[in-house]
């Protein structure tokens, strides 16, 4: 496992340059915001010179933009995420709260299209070309073309107003007192819509992949090799031509974790789901700087360390890796 | 519905119809009402802190007015348009140096302590006039409070302060909060502003962020036999088209602040169990005001402006942004208010040939594309409304030859640019009345005021002659005379035009028709909820 | 004219020309169809579709006009999604080709800047752009740009590392060439073909994307775009149902036709490659 140890390495220190990177970047961004933490405040309140004066004095926006900088990135050395000014509490303990239901949400989703893309690509792809193919692809590509928020509010209407089979929104059922096993019943019950609106956006993506990198296998030495040495249709398909067309993908979820919790930013905001990306964006509106970087700078760990699983899957799963890995 | 505080509005029921009632269902029947069960409301913003008494705004009232109270709230048939809650009786003194409250007894902190004339002077004294974001203006003046007993406080002011203005400042401003758990540490910082502690008939219970705020009975509230629920659960529902889904799935009984927009409206009172009310906002009145950057030359003259005013078609907007749920605008007092509104001002007609004809009169020809100047025009983003005037200030301005380019940011952005920068030439915003001129209206059009201060006069108007009115009506103790000097000006501000007032608009609520006693005074919605109850 | 053969061999890739030629034609109808004001107020709100003659698809919360709304539309929305496709093709083969061909510490800065972009969801960055500098239609195609050039910019640098060793560069070398004018000379037109392999991905994404911004309210209110209406009409999704799936089925039916198109180049590409 050297080998996996010394991409761990490498990933590891490349990985806090790009934190790094993503930090001061975000800052500088929302430092060029125009209104501050107290000008989304008022909105809300009003008042006058004085009180708003006393507010920026408070939530020590009255420092110049170095200081809170500098003092931003002196606590992050002592892994203090600092204090959400909305909020009004440590912005570790709002994100922590938040993250497990995105993890669950971006988990699900990303099976969902994962698992059902790639089958649906193995289907397409076994016959390129075929009927089913060309129509598994097109309509997979429908689904990518409608917003997420709008395929969102129409699954809503459909199984929870008409049907009234799933709940509207929320993580779960409010103040329901459920434990265990019924609880995490609950929990599934209200993912089921959001998980679907995210999960079919990213379908075709998966099934298009597949179905490319199985189009591009059929016409590769070991599969002629195979046909002549007279498997079976079926085991071609899977054991031979599906298994190589599959590394790529893995790669890709990797990729797309990070655009995940994107799109996750506007399913949590039509299905009630308190998870990051909505916070994500309550904190841009409140212009609440900090936690922005506190959730960006979480969402990247996600991001790397997702990566790093995948790399490291990677080089188990495919022996070629050690050799090319000095130019990754 | 995130929006600003009001005070109340003595409303008398029935008076001043602000709102057409297309599809209102028969209120407030003789009904007994029944104990127990909860109640499941929307809410679309999640306020942080939740002290009334720091905070004086809808969004934040909406919840804890339920758990903290104030001496009086509003009333539909009571004298002075209040009714008691804390305080069972007021009096101003003749010199308008002091109002006496005399305090209800044997009422209980949710902790068990009693209350006392003491949490009061200490509500009144270290947050009301320090630190309330309206209570800075209006108790500005409030010296000491004195308790002679532990029911009775005395508000002594340094100057006259007119007791009709405490009087409708009294439902939005005065949140009592107990003393025995604030004098220690910084006001600020204490747990009970997202925990509060109050006297009300429902206790704070648990706050899950993102998902929901949980109340429960106070079974040692003074009212008899109140409250009838057991618990309101406000459900964060963050998208505006998730209230209506959820009422009809049932997962919620009320949506409160229209929730549910104004153009579902008319589809949702047809569904079997649900009713939409338009009553019991009738203190809660949002203006819709075009406001006026007078630094730019051609909005100086006073042509120009009336030529804007003659090119909004009131009615429209009322019709068809409002859908009818709303009021078109005189000026700066609205028409439901019972006090202080006159109907005798200049008025200006929808008329585009006259609006075209001013500007050609103040020089502003149009040039070969049709075209006589071009403007800046930012709509507030906090309403669906605001937005939608804005598309539609721009086609009018459009019909009359001025270009308006709508710049369009989140509240931040806009409130900066707006009230700081100054970096617009329109904006579109939604102020609100508080039941007295001099709360939160006399601001708009008021000269000298710093950068900075939101909803006020940041467009650089100045008139001396408004400016020498407004100051000696906030001296002016005589209730008669001071109403009279309001009534001059509205006539003023309408005749000069500093901002162009084009409706009036409160707010529906939608619930299911097993929710009892909704809508029985005119601040219903940021009211305590002691008497509501739910039906089987 | 053999390449047109090629394109044009599968149904998928005639679908997707058809679309995108339709497409264009709506777009430069659309000032001569309907001048004048696409958002100007033409007859009482909310007409349903099919009512009146003079207003085919009806009306919306303003009484404007879906049909002229909808031409106009397509012309705001290819715009944005060929102006962001470009910038981030452009922005990404520059960097991607730098990097690949400078290697050492330019190329493991650049590379590092890139990760820290990809790390970031672009959505997010996309939205905090745009509320910071404030919607119009550049700063969403800019905003939108950010986030899409990562991709075109990996790209672009392997194909640099795969052929910087190939003859005709090591003879640019020889030569004498500038590395630089090598690079822009020799190198980035080998690599643009893969690269723009990646524009249908990218045209689609803008679209969408800038459809979810103006669901957030983060749209440029002067312009009418597909988005824009989709986010407008879900309000009343249930009362007037046409005024989302007008807008939608027309924004379907183009990421549909780009996509579509966008393959059918890369397999005909793909189908020369193995010709010769």
């Amino acid at each position: 496992m050297t080998r996996a140890l010394r991409l761990l390495r490498r990933r590891l220190v490349g990985s806090v340059f790009v934190l790094l990177i993503v930090i001061i970047g975000s800052f500088l961004l929302l430092e060029a915001a125009p209104g501050d933490a107290v000008d989304a405040y008022i909105v809300s309140t009003g008042g006058d010179a004085g009180m708003i004066e006393l507010l920026r004095h408070r939530w020590g926006l009255d420092q110049s933009e170095l200081t809170r900088l500098a003092n931003y990135l002196w606590a992050l050395l002592h892994l203090d995420l600092g204090q959400s000014v909305t909020f009004s509490r440590a912005i570790r303990d709002v994100i922590l709260e938040r993250l497990p239901t995105t993890l669950i949400l971006m988990g699900s989703a990303t099976a969902l299209s994962f698992g059902l893309g790639s089958t649906l690509g193995v289907y397409a792809g076994a016959r390129p070309g075929s009927f089913r193919d060309r129509f598994l692809s097109i309509g997979s590509l429908a689904l990518y073309a409608v917003p997420g928020f709008w395929l969102g509010l129409v699954l809503i209407v459909i199984f929870a107003v008409d049907l009234r089979w799933l709940p509207v929104g929320g993580i779960e059922t409010i103040a329901s007192g459920k434990t265990g096993l019924a609880r995490a019943a609950d929990i599934a019950t209200h993912l089921v819509l959001p998980v679907s609106a995210l999960g079919f956006i990213y379908l075709a993506l998966y099934l298009r992949m597949m179905r490319a990198g199985m189009a591009e296998a059929w016409r590769q030495d070991f599969v002629l090799a195979a046909r002549a040495r007279g498997l079976r249709q079926r085991r071609i398909v899977l054991a031979h031509v599906a298994r190589n067309a599959l590394l790529p993908l893995v790669t890709m979820l990797g990729l797309q974790s990070a655009q995940m919790l994107g799109g996750s930013v506007v399913i949590e905001s039509v299905f009630a789901v308190p998870g990051l990306g909505r916070l994500a964006q309550e904190a841009v509106a409140g212009r609440d700087t900090p936690l922005l970087l506190g959730i960006i700078l979480v969402s990247a760990v996600v991001v790397v360390v997702i990566n790093l699983l995948v790399d490291l899957a990677y080089a188990v799963l495919d022996p070629r890796v050690g050799a090319s890995e000095g130019s990754a | 519905m995130s929006e600003l505080t009001i005070s109340r509005r003595g409303l008398l029921a029935g008076s001043a119809l602000l709102l057409a009632s297309t599809a209102l269902p028969a209120i407030g029947f003789a009904q007994t009402p029944k104990k127990g069960g909860r109640l499941i409301v929307a809410a679309d913003s999640e306020p942080r802190n939740l002290n009334p008494a720091i905070v004086a705004s809808n969004g934040v009232f909406f919840i804890s007015s339920k758990i903290v109270e104030t001496l009086a709230e509003a009333s539909f048939d009571g004298k002075d348009g209040l009714q008691p809650r804390l305080a069972l009786s007021w009096e101003g003194a003749a010199d308008g140096l002091s109002v006496t409250f005399k305090l209800r007894d044997g009422v209980k902190w949710h902790d068990g302590k009693p209350f006392t004339s003491a949490d009061v002077a200490f509500s009144a004294l270290q947050i009301w006039k320090p630190l309330q974001n309206l209570g800075r203006t209006v108790f500005k003046d409030l010296a000491a409070v004195d308790t002679p007993d532990d029911l009775t406080a005395v508000f002594k002011f340094a100057k006259p302060t007119p007791f009709q203005l405490i009087r409708n400042a009294l439902p939005a401003l005065s949140s009592v909060v107990p003393k025995h758990l604030y004098e220690v540490g910084k006001i600020e910082d204490n747990p009970a502003n997202n925990a509060p502690v109050g006297t009300g008939p429902f206790k704070f219970a648990e706050y899950k962020a993102g998902q929901y705020y949980r109340l429960t009975r106070n079974d040692a509230y003074w009212g008899k036999d109140e409250p009838y629920l057991d618990e309101i659960v406000y459900q964060v529902l963050p998208d505006r088209t998730s209230a209506a889904a959820a009422l009809e799935a049932e997962e919620i009984q009320l949506a409160a602040f229209s929730a549910v927009p104004l153009a579902d409206l008319d589809r949702i009172s047809k569904v079997p169990g649900l009713k939409v009310i338009t009553k019991g906002y009738e203190g809660l009145t949002y203006q819709l005001v075009v406001e006026i950057n007078h630094r730019r030359k051609e909005l100086a003259d006073l042509k120009v402006r009336q030529a804007i005013a003659h090119a909004i078609d009131k009615d429209f907007v009322v019709k068809t942004i409002f859908l009818g749920y709303a009021a078109t605008a005189t000026g700066p007092v609205p028409k439901n208010d019972p006090q202080f509104y006159t109907a005798d001002v200049p008025t200006y007609s929808f008329d585009v040939a006259k609006a075209n004809a001013l500007l050609d009169e103040a020089g502003y020809k149009r040039a070969d594309d049709g075209k006589r100047f071009a403007l800046k025009l930012l709509p507030a983003p906090y309403f669906n409304e605001t937005k939608q005037f804005g598309d539609y200030l721009r086609q009018a301005l459009a019909a009359i030859g001025i270009d308006a380019q709508i710049v369009n940011n989140d509240s931040a952005a806009h409130i900066r640019a707006v009230y700081t920068d100054h970096a617009f030439d329109l904006a579109v915003g939604p102020p609100v009345f508080r039941g007295d001129p001099a709360i939160s209206t006399t601001i708009l059009v008021q000269s000298g005021i710093p950068d900075g201060v939101p909803f006020s006069n940041q467009g650089g108007y100045k008139n001396a002659e408004l400016d020498a009115l407004i100051a000696k009506a906030s001296e002016t103790l005589d209730t008669a005379t001071r109403t009279e000097l309001y009534k001059d000006f509205q006539k003023k501000v309408a005749a000069d035009l500093p901002l162009i007032n084009v409706a009036e608009w409160s707010f529906i609520s939608v619930a299911r028709d097993t929710v009892g006693n909704i809508a029985n005074n005119p601040r219903w919605a940021v009211s305590n909820w002691a008497d509501t109850y739910l039906e089987s | 004219m053999s390449r047109l053969c090629h394109f044009f061999r599968t149904p998928e890739a005639i679908a997707g020309a058809s679309i995108l030629a339709l497409l264009v034609v709506v777009a430069l109808a659309a000032p001569l169809l309907f001048s004048g004001d696409s958002q100007a107020i033409a007859g009482p709100a909310l007409l349903p579709p099919f009512q009146d003659w003079s207003l085919p698809l009806g009306t919306d919360r303003l009484g404007r006009d879906v049909l002229a709304e909808l031409f106009h539309g397509a012309r705001t929305s290819l715009a944005v999604g060929l102006a962001a496709a470009a910038a981030a093709l452009l922005i990404g083969s520059i960097i991607g080709t730098l990097a690949g061909f400078a290697g050492g510490l330019v190329d493991e800065v650049l590379m590092r800047i890139t990760d820290a972009f990809q790390t970031v969801p672009s959505f997010l960055l996309a939205l905090a752009f745009v509320s910071i500098v404030g919607p119009s239609l550049g700063v969403v195609v800019a905003a939108i740009a950010l986030g899409a050039w990562t991709g075109p910019a990996r790209v672009a640098r392997a194909e640099v590392l795969s052929i910087r060793e190939r003859d005709y560069v090591a003879g640019a070398r020889v030569l004498g060439m500038h590395p630089l004018e090598i690079a822009f000379r020799e190198v980035l037109p080998n690599v643009l073909p893969s690269v723009l392999a990646l524009s249908s991905v990218i045209v689609a994404a803008a679209i969408l994307t800038e459809a979810a911004l103006s669901f957030l309210g983060l749209g440029d209110p002067n312009r009418v775009t597909w988005g824009g209406m989709i986010a407008e009409g879900r309000t009343v999704l249930r009362t007037a149902p046409f005024l989302s799936v007008v807008p939608g089925i027309a924004l379907v039916l183009t990421v549909l036709g780009v996509y579509l198109a966008g393959e059918g180049v890369v397999e005909s590409a793909a189908a020369r490659r193995s010709l010769s």
